[in-house]
């Protein structure tokens, strides 16, 4: 019997490293950025609910004259409640946002994974038509559709999240490509497993940790290119509260009674910067196995 | 047919090179600071008040005013952008002119006449006009500025009001005869529009002469333009000012805080949701006028559902205009009654005033069938400060009476594009302007922008009869029945009408209310003068 075959050891050596959940969590920068999202979200969900007990105003009822310093933060360009409205005006540009992000997320780890899996003339051709929407400016394609469609709901959704795709499938078939090589990928071949169920089981499990970081970063992008589609007036549309329209509704008197632009602007950036925040642990979390456990 | 100034709010461009909203925060920052800090060292700041006793000669105007763009002109007959009018305005003079109180005064003419059949007008000229180059003011230059005006090759923003005119004839060095070719007992309104500026026989736009107080120096479209005093100015002792500079702003909030920071000394239309906040600042003066202006929601009569005119008094009823008032203009308006030109002498003052009646709306709706109420899309853009706003408060106030309001925003451009006048159901926005000259562009079949599709034989006829009747008791009879068909019937909802606000800093003295609707006194600078507190 040798000091190798104690048994103590080997439980010890075959213990996994904690999951990437765990190891995102365990970072400060993670705890911080969380903290922020949530704090944003939480007042993007329970806004529209409390609005009654709040401020006792719905967001498109009129309590004055506009810019007025009437209630907590005044009344914007209507004469409208100011808080009312930023209470109100979260939820469809989180709803929004979230539906693009993940549009983007399906139709982009579709494309990726199969042009990595597949090669040859499926992987050229889904990666030059890849090349030529990434070639279009983002913003520009989206207001081009929009002028087109008609502001509604469903093309904001489906344009932002076309325009994430390419992106996302970049991402996807180079962490495939990297995948696909290993052993246990070829054993699976050599059982005949059908190819679908190998890029879902084998896959998918091994790609998440840069897809993680990629739903992050494209979730940052899609509450900034709503917020500017409503804020040119082609997102949401008025008489909606919307974060978006209510920097652009209460520019003109930024000096003068600055909270209708203010809070808006503070509520994007602080959930933009908490979901960067995340990302970036993650983005830690994915490559490094030991990150947290140090702390 | 081009959309005109003359006729309609213009479409302000946004320029690349004028002074950016960052830019001039910068300074205003950087000056206010300083200004605290002056505050500081020298204690009480001096007390301000508003200059006062005979006016004083001499000084800079600094003039800010949104829109225009690198398609600014000084051709005295292409103006489109406010800025463009503004310095027109002060370069050229018309015949006639609509005065502050929106009151028809000769300008360059010292009398005009109308024959019996109101087919021939005679225009008597001033004798003591000269140009800026100093050659005397003539029927020839007349003749040769109108035929310039109406070019049928390159008609001119002016020439849509002189449809009717056949030829000016010159009688002699100061009097001329306008020919027209079907009677027109309103010629002279006609007649007084600053589109319509007297220039030389030789007129070249590059080198812009008039007759105006103010003589060109320089130019940079866009940005800013200098004006010098004509010293052959034929009023006696004006313009006050020694110089005159008309700056080119991108957007109001660039524009406000260029006049908090003393970059500018006045500037023109202030979004009236500020009017009270800016006037709450005690260096700034606020010149505040009624104005005719108007911002119609315009229903197309010749389509479903607006071809019911139940559903269109049903529409009007369903405004709470005083409520569009205090929400929209932040009170700063007078009330419409679905009528426009309420300063024309033959308004129907008598007619009752328009107001919400829900019960009465949901009942002409069902009596058109339409028991349940209905949906509409109504199309908006910010065509004129307040319009979107307008469309928003709509919106919420029909809904009470059954009818579902779905605002559809597009940009300027595409609302005056190729489906503009072919709208169902949107807006327009107009300045102040008699009735008979308002019908000609918007309410006659012939008119060029008759949105509302408006085409009633009755009204036509009244139309053109008040068009020859020379006697003005007669035909302001004749006026106030047209009005009263449109007050019934009509496709436009006219909830109010909007004041014109400017601000200016105290020490600018001279400015008074204009009823025209143009900003800062309709840009007459000439009677502006600036106190020594500058």
């Amino acid at each position: 019997m040798t000091a190798i075959d104690s048994p103590q050891l080997v439980t010890q050596e075959t213990k996994a490293p904690p999951g990437l959940l765990r190891r995102l969590v365990a970072q400060r920068q993670a705890k911080i950025g969380i903290g922020l999202t949530a704090a944003v979200v939480l007042l993007a969900l329970l806004g529209p609910v409390l609005l009654p007990v709040i401020t006792g105003f719905t967001s498109t009822e009129f309590t004055g004259r506009p810019f007025q310093p009437d209630g907590v933060f005044g009344t914007d360009n209507l004469g409208r409640d100011v808080l009312s409205r930023f209470l109100d005006g979260g939820l469809r540009l989180l709803a929004y946002s979230a539906l693009a992000t993940l549009l983007g997320m399906v139709l982009g780890v579709l494309a990726g994974m199969t042009a990595a899996y597949a090669g040859g003339r499926v992987d050229s051709l889904i990666m030059r038509s890849n090349d030529v929407l990434l070639a279009l400016p983002s913003l520009v394609f989206a207001l081009l559709a929009i002028t087109v469609l008609g502001p509604e709901g469903w093309v904001l959704v489906a344009v932002i999240g076309i325009t994430h795709a390419p992106r996302i499938a970049r991402v996807t078939r180079s962490a495939t490509v990297d995948v696909i090589t290993e052993d246990f990928i070829r054993a699976a071949e050599m059982y005949a497993v059908p190819r679908w169920k190998i890029l879902v089981q084998d896959v998918l499990p091994n790609i998440t940790g840069p897809l993680m970081v990629e739903l992050g970063l494209r979730m940052t992008y899609s509450i900034g290119a709503v917020a500017s589609l409503s804020f040119l007036g082609l997102g949401m549309q008025p008489p909606t509260a919307d974060w978006g329209l209510m920097i652009n509704e209460n520019r003109i008197a930024l000096v003068i009674q600055p909270w209708g632009v203010i809070l808006p602007v503070l509520a994007i950036a602080v959930l933009t910067v908490g979901i960067n925040l995340i990302t970036d642990s993650l983005a830690r979390a994915a490559a490094n196995a030991n990150v947290g456990a140090s702390k | 047919m081009e959309t005109s100034p003359v006729l309609r709010g213009h479409l302000p461009d946004r320029p690349a090179l004028a002074p950016t909203r960052r830019r001039v925060l910068g300074i205003g920052l950087a000056l206010g600071l300083g200004g605290f800090l002056a505050a500081c060292g020298t204690g009480p700041a001096a007390v301000l008040s508003a200059p006062s006793g005979p006016p004083q000669r001499g000084g800079r105007l600094r003039v800010g005013l949104a829109g225009g763009g690198a398609a600014d002109s000084l051709d005295a007959h292409s103006s489109v952008s406010t800025t463009d009018i503004a310095r027109i305005v002060n370069l050229y003079e018309p015949l006639l002119y609509r005065d502050e109180n929106y009151e028809l005064k000769p300008l360059l003419a010292a009398k005009v006449t109308p024959s019996a059949d109101a087919r021939v007008w005679t225009v008597d000229l001033r004798r003591d006009v000269l140009f800026h180059d100093g050659r005397p003011m003539t029927g020839k230059d007349v003749a040769t500025s109108f035929k310039r005006i109406v070019d049928p090759k390159d008609p001119k923003s002016g020439a849509a009001a002189l449809a009717i005119l056949d030829e000016v004839a010159v009688v002699n060095e100061h009097r001329v005869e306008f020919r027209l070719n079907s009677p027109s007992a309103t010629f002279d309104d006609s007649l007084g529009q600053y589109t319509l500026g007297i220039v030389p026989a030789d007129y070249d736009p590059a080198n812009p002469v008039g007759t105006g107080p103010f003589k060109y120096r320089s130019f940079a479209p866009g940005r800013n333009s200098v004006f010098v005093r004509n010293e052959r100015y034929w009023r006696d002792g004006e313009p006050y000012l020694d110089e005159l500079e008309i700056l080119n702003f991108n957007d109001d909030d660039a524009l406000i805080n260029a006049l908090l920071s003393t970059q500018v000394d006045a500037i023109g239309q202030i979004p009236l949701t500020l009017l009270e906040v800016i006037d709450a600042d005690p260096r700034i003066s606020i010149l505040s006028a009624e104005t005719g202006a108007w911002m119609p929601f315009t229903m197309r009569v010749d389509r479903p559902p607006f071809d019911d005119k139940r559903v269109r008094e049903a529409f009007r009823l369903a405004v709470d205009r005083e409520q569009m008032i205090e929400q929209v203009l932040s009170g700063n308006g007078s009330l419409g009654n679905d009528m426009y030109s309420p300063f024309d002498p033959g308004y129907p003052s008598h007619l009752p005033q328009r107001k919400q009646d829900i019960a009465r709306a949901k009942e002409l709706l069902a009596e058109a069938g339409h028991p349940d109420g209905l949906t509409v899309e109504l199309v908006t853009a910010p065509i004129q400060s307040g319009a979107v706003e307008a469309a928003q408060v709509f919106a919420q106030q029909a809904a009470e009476a059954g009818i579902m309001v779905k605002i559809r925003q597009v940009d300027t451009t595409t609302f005056f594009g190729d489906s503009y006048l072919k709208w169902d159901f949107a807006q327009d926005f107009y300045y102040t302007r008699n009735y008979l000259p308002q019908v000609n562009a918007s309410t006659l079949p012939t008119s060029p922008f008759n949105e509302t599709h408006w085409d009633h034989p009755e009204f036509n006829a009244l139309i053109k009869k008040a068009n020859a009747t020379v006697d003005d008791d007669e035909r302001n009879a004749l006026i106030a029945q047209a009005m009263e068909i449109e007050y019934n019937e009509g496709g436009y909802i006219i909830w109010g009408h909007a004041n014109q606000a400017d601000a200016y800093q105290q020490y600018v003295a001279g400015l008074v209310p204009s009823r025209t609707g143009l900003a800062l006194s309709g840009f007459e600078f000439r009677r502006v003068w600036l106190g020594g507190a500058s």
